[in-house]
């Protein structure tokens, strides 16, 4: 209850901010549109040419790129913003601000910017998703419906588990700042199925970099093709990686208090 | 007898620092096999501070005192030794502690730059979870002693210095803390500005009963607020007590200043050492003993035409100086 209160004050904060420059307000809303018709005209290239990639038709590919749309959104909504400011207050020295509040600083240091007009992408996506699902005509069952959502946060869960463990990485290096430049070309990955990619690199794209397990795994679940021992590992997986990505979060905070003058 | 907020035992703090020579060569080898080198920044100091005293913490750049105070904030681990504030220990960073203190560095930012302050103030009430009423209560109390409503609409960017400095101190005041931790609060302010601080911290002490660490550059800021001082030189205590028996501890001296009819034609030497004051040029001053200051003011006044004659301790910045070197 008191992160929703803290997390409403956050938003709050975050849409001043964003209002404080008109002209970069404006600019960013229109790029971000540019940036959707982007994505839809080159969705659009690959199906004049295919039909079904890597064994999907064009209407799950639409909720696919809903579901990668999703994940991006948080990305850059969030991700980027606040690995920018984390970043930035290791180097200035406002981490300690940060640490000294008596609120859990991973917390902190998620949520403190939000770039609030990247919000109704959110919406956008979901209209992706539910069209593309409408056009394959899938047949969804409510429990299919159910665990797409359960699997699209621990999905989440896992992506924001690997961020937590590279900006921690900043702890020791004192400087790193290529770390979400890693995570976003991981997640680049995950925008086409990841049956697209040879069964080496499936493996790698989907296990040993967990990326695809938000985007190409909870769509798989709405398409009733994962078994419920399936679901049971990725929620595992994403608990898993949670707890370990608090650890090391842990353990760059004792670090920071260790080593920084 | 108050209680102590403070209590500091054989507190230590040695950091690894990266080393290397200057040099092309040397940055590559540098890259392969790093060499550290230890560095003493706090050794073995001991203090207590009670509860309501005003502590001015003192020494040149790079002698431990931002090291101590983040030790004391919970910012830092120690290499070892204790210490407890409030009676928590303060990097176990447990949330009732960090609610009950604050840490003020003057050359660091926690207001956000595009907004009013008074956002930023409406977040930290969310993130300390301060009650609406008590909110109010404290702002006003703050904005009757640092005159903050005019500073609350503009964006914290349009602030000046001075502006800008009032709102991260009342920032960190707006949950009411017990102890407060500032580091150089008044860097950069001009005469005014500083004159203004000063005044509001003693006031929020009188008011509140909060204990206050202050490190300064400005000697005027602890002669000003604190009765007590403590030295630190090079990681060590160097002294710890009253600011006007500094002077008889590290400086037995006194200075003598002697108005004369004819000035210049006098030889002063015999009478002491002879010291320059720039801010009053018609007196000649000379620094003595403090044991020997009736003596020698009596054969100052029986040999020579003196106008007027004053004997005043000498200033506090020379006497810490002064104990700084010994």
């Amino acid at each position: 209850m008191q992160n929703i209160k803290l997390l409403s004050a956050f938003l709050k904060v975050n849409i001043q901010m964003a209002l404080a420059y008109r002209a970069d307000t404006v600019v960013n809303i229109l790029l971000n549109l540019m940036w959707l018709g982007w994505e839809l005209l080159s969705l659009n290239i690959i199906f004049s040419n295919t039909t079904t990639l890597g064994g999907w038709g064009i209407g799950e590919l639409i909720a696919l790129l809903g579901v990668f749309r999703l994940v991006n959104t948080l990305m850059i909504a969030l991700i980027w913003p606040n690995t920018e400011k984390f970043n930035q207050s290791i180097r200035d020295g406002s981490m300690d601000y940060t640490i000294l509040q008596p609120v859990n600083s991973m917390f902190l240091v998620t949520f403190s910017r939000i770039t609030v007009w990247r919000i109704w992408d959110l919406v956008l996506a979901v209209i992706l998703i539910v069209v593309g699902i409408n056009m394959a005509g899938d047949v969804t069952t409510p429990l299919n419906i159910l665990t797409f959502i359960l699997l699209a946060i621990t999905g989440t869960l896992i992506i924001y588990s690997l961020w937590i463990v590279l900006i921690a990485m900043t702890f020791w290096f004192t400087k790193f700042d290529n770390n979400v430049t890693i995570l976003q070309a991981l997640l680049d990955s995950g925008r086409y199925p990841a049956t697209v990619y040879p069964a080496w690199l499936r493996i790698i794209v989907t296990f040993i970099i967990p990326i695809a397990v938000a985007t190409t795994i909870p769509l798989q679940a709405l398409r009733g093709e994962l078994g419920a021992g399936q679901v049971v590992l990725f929620v595992a997986i994403s608990i898993i990686s949670f707890w370990a990505a608090s650890i090391v979060w842990k353990l760059g905070l004792k670090r920071y208090s260790g080593a920084s003058s | 007898m108050p209680t102590n907020s403070i209590t500091v035992e054989q507190l230590s703090k040695t950091y690894q620092v990266p080393e290397r020579e200057a040099g092309f060569n040397a940055a590559v080898r540098s890259f392969f096999k790093r060499k550290y080198k230890d560095v003493k920044a706090v050794q073995e100091v001991n203090f207590n501070i009670a509860q309501g005293e005003i502590v001015g913490f003192l020494g040149p750049n790079g002698a431990g005192k931002t090291t101590t105070l983040k030790m004391l904030s919970g910012l830092l681990h120690p290499s070892s030794g204790k210490a407890s504030v409030l009676g928590f220990t303060p990097w176990e960073l447990k949330p009732e502690y960090l609610r009950s203190m604050t840490l003020v560095m003057g050359q660091r930012n926690r207001l956000s730059w595009d907004i009013p302050a008074a956002d930023s103030f409406l977040l930290n009430q969310a993130i300390y979870r301060i009650p609406d009423d008590e909110y109010k209560q404290t702002y006003k109390e703050l904005d009757e002693l640092l005159e903050l409503d005019p500073l609350m609409k503009k964006p914290v960017r349009n602030l000046s210095l001075g502006e800008r400095m009032k709102c991260e101190i009342a920032a960190g005041l707006l949950h009411r803390p017990k102890v407060l931790f500032l580091d150089e609060p008044t860097i950069g302010l001009d005469i005014t500005g500083q004159v203004r601080i000063r005044e509001f911290l003693r006031e929020y002490n009188k008011r509140t009963g909060a204990t206050i660490l202050l490190t300064s550059h400005y000697m005027a800021d602890v002669t000003a607020l604190c009765e007590r001082i403590i030295i630190i030189h090079q990681g060590q205590l160097k002294y710890d007590g009253g600011i006007t028996d500094l002077s008889h501890k590290i400086a037995p001296f006194k200075l003598i200043g002697v108005m004369l009819a004819d000035a210049d034609s006098h030889d002063l030497s015999g009478y002491g050492t002879q010291v320059q004051n720039e801010e009053d040029a018609d007196k000649r001053y000379i620094q003595v003993k403090a044991e020997d200051v009736t003596r020698i003011t009596s054969k100052l006044l029986a040999d020579l035409p003196v106008h007027d004659i004053t004997i005043t301790d000498p200033p506090i910045e020379d006497v810490i100086e002064q104990a700084f070197n010994q």
